[in-house]
């Protein structure tokens, strides 16, 4: 019941922010646009709108999700409103866990709407929709759910604006899983270590996008489900283990 | 009677990276604050009140030292379900309304309906805050109402004992006067109040025990009553025939005499018997009696020589 509360009430208070208001309509302006683009160029318009509009999401979503998540923890610290929450009988890993869920509920909030949008503008577009652009979405909903756990865990012990270039510059690095791959079997031992550790340490995000595939149906994975599949319990134990570190972390926190 | 709070050798000290310097914030505090007592914690801006509080409470780690609340340690959860901790400058969020954080709060107390809906409506009744602001934006609350938000908020588990950091701080006098009686109604509830407050006047008139507190250290502790205890007058009387010998009888009655100009002298001393003594003595000597005036002592006085003596030393 006590994490469900400030789950609650962090949902009540993000969705306040007018930044991640901004973030969102641009996202949906973005989604919206993709019809136009798509009559500029006429040939490849489905291929327009659903790459435009998976981006789109990805984008807007990045953003919502690392400014959104940020504060989720300074900014109570700053404003002292904890203090009347960690002296009444909350454990310190339910304000945590209360954090966590009401960052994932922003999260899927925010996706949901970009993706009810994007998915009636592929419905418009083309007359249906193609069951694999559900799945774009919800992968994308995961990613950002990963993404949401790593900045939450960062917040714990970094200020805002240092979380903001972690977060981001760590989605860049995951994003490049096949380069990090390609330092793993580096001829210098140094790289590759260092690649290695990097590869697996950090989130892979890269394997979460696969809008190349739904886009090019030619370019096939070899068994979908069991990818969407993996992929979800790699960013589900991912975010546990951050949310462990996270508890870990701020249970010697003085506030 | 049994302790609601025990503390022993409390200490608090912060190292400064940067400057490579120690703060000492809590200094080897031992106190005992009694079940049922309002006990007034006084000291200076700085002085470690509210860190000794925050330690108290988990929400800083001490680094030597024990304490139990109620019986259990410091930082057993399973206690808070009856503390209540009313910070100073309470903020809250501003977007919610006095029912919303009231309720809010008492989920974090796993208080279930319909009983949770029954306390928020006592709570805000007991601090007279008015039933149209009830649904409001705490947004547009003056800063009496957000005090008795906080105070509800303070007493939706109806605790044992209550923390509260300058409860009247920054009010009008009717507001200030209101919140003092409602704090003041805790000991009768059997409620058990660590009063930590600049408002020394409110201190001496509800609390039971006081203790104050200067740069971390413990300088004194007890009861209003022994505190303030020391009483004395201030004798003025005039006249040139004091110095025919009236002035070595009046200092063996009371040896703290001032000479001043125009031939005055001012007495001072701390047994009024002894002043019918000295008023006849200078009636003897032909001289005059200019004034007679009783001092009684305020907590000001106690805190103000306190922690004078102590930097002094």
């Amino acid at each position: 019941m006590v994490p469900l509360a400030i789950a609650r009430q962090t949902v009540r208070e993000a969705l306040r922010r007018r930044v991640m208001w901004i973030f969102l309509i641009c996202g949906l302006f973005l989604i919206a646009l993709g019809p136009v683009f798509g009559f500029l160029s006429p040939k490849d318009s489905q291929t327009v709108l659903r790459s435009l509009g998976l981006a789109a999401i990805l984008l807007a979503g990045l953003f919502i999700t690392i400014v959104t998540c940020i504060y989720l923890i300074p900014v109570e610290i700053e404003r002292r409103t904890i203090y009347t929450i960690l002296s009444k009988p909350v454990q310190r890993y339910e304000f945590v866990l209360g954090k966590f869920l009401g960052g994932f509920a922003v999260v899927f909030i925010n996706i949901a709407a970009m993706g009810v949008v994007f998915l009636l503008m592929i419905r418009f577009q083309e007359g249906k929709v193609p069951p694999d652009m559900y799945k774009g979405v919800f992968l994308t909903f995961f990613q950002m759910m990963l993404l949401a756990a790593l900045t939450i865990f960062f917040s714990t012990f970094a200020t805002p604006v240092l979380n903001f270039f972690m977060s981001f510059g760590i989605f860049i690095v995951g994003n490049l899983s096949s380069v990090t791959e390609s330092l793993t079997t580096s001829r210098v031992k140094a790289t590759q270590i260092a690649g290695t550790i990097i590869h697996y340490l950090l989130p892979n995000f890269g394997n979460f996008n696969i809008q190349n595939t739904l886009i090019h149906p030619t370019q096939e994975i070899t068994n979908p489900d069991v990818f969407i599949k993996q992929n979800i319990l790699y960013a589900l134990i991912y975010s546990a283990v951050l949310l462990i570190l996270a508890v870990i972390i701020f249970d010697r926190r003085e506030v | 009677m049994a302790a609601a709070i025990s503390i022993q050798g409390l200490t608090k000290k912060y190292v400064d990276v940067w400057q490579k310097q120690e703060v000492v914030a809590v200094n080897n505090l031992n106190l005992t604050v009694q079940e049922g007592e309002i006990f007034g914690f006084l000291g200076r801006n700085g002085a470690g009140k509210t860190t000794t509080i925050k330690m108290l409470l988990g929400l800083v780690f001490p680094t030597a030292g024990d304490a139990t609340l109620l019986g259990k340690p410091m930082g057993d959860n399973a206690v808070k379900h009856h503390l209540a901790y009313l910070p100073e400058e309470t903020y809250f969020y501003d977007s919610m309304t006095g029912w919303d954080i009231l309720d809010f709060y008492a989920r974090l107390f796993k208080i279930p309906e319909p009983e949770r809906r029954r306390r928020v409506q006592i709570c805000l009744e007991k601090v007279r805050l008015q039933p149209d602001a009830w649904h409001r934006s705490i947004r547009g609350y003056s800063k009496g109402m957000r005090q008795r938000t906080g105070i509800a908020q303070a007493l939706i588990n109806d605790p044992k004992v209550l923390f509260l950091d300058e409860p009247t701080s920054g009010l009008d006098p009717i507001a200030h006067a209101e919140l003092r009686d409602i704090v003041a109604s805790l000991k009768d509830e059997g409620k058990t109040v660590f009063l930590s407050s600049h408002q020394l006047a409110d201190v001496e008139l509800i609390c039971t025990r006081v203790a104050i507190i200067h740069r971390g250290k413990l300088l004194t502790e007890g009861t209003i009553k022994d505190l303030v205890s020391g009483d004395f007058a201030e004798v003025v009387v005039q006249g040139k025939t004091l110095r025919n010998g009236a002035i070595d009888k009046i200092k063996l009655l009371a040896p703290h005499c001032d000479m001043g100009p125009d031939d005055t002298l001012r007495i001072t001393l701390v047994d009024e018997e002894k002043i019918n003594a000295i008023i006849d003595i200078v009636r003897s000597a032909e001289a005059r009696v200019i004034s007679v005036v009783p001092h009684k002592r305020t907590l000001e006085d106690v805190f103000v020589e306190t922690v004078r003596k102590e930097d002094g030393s």
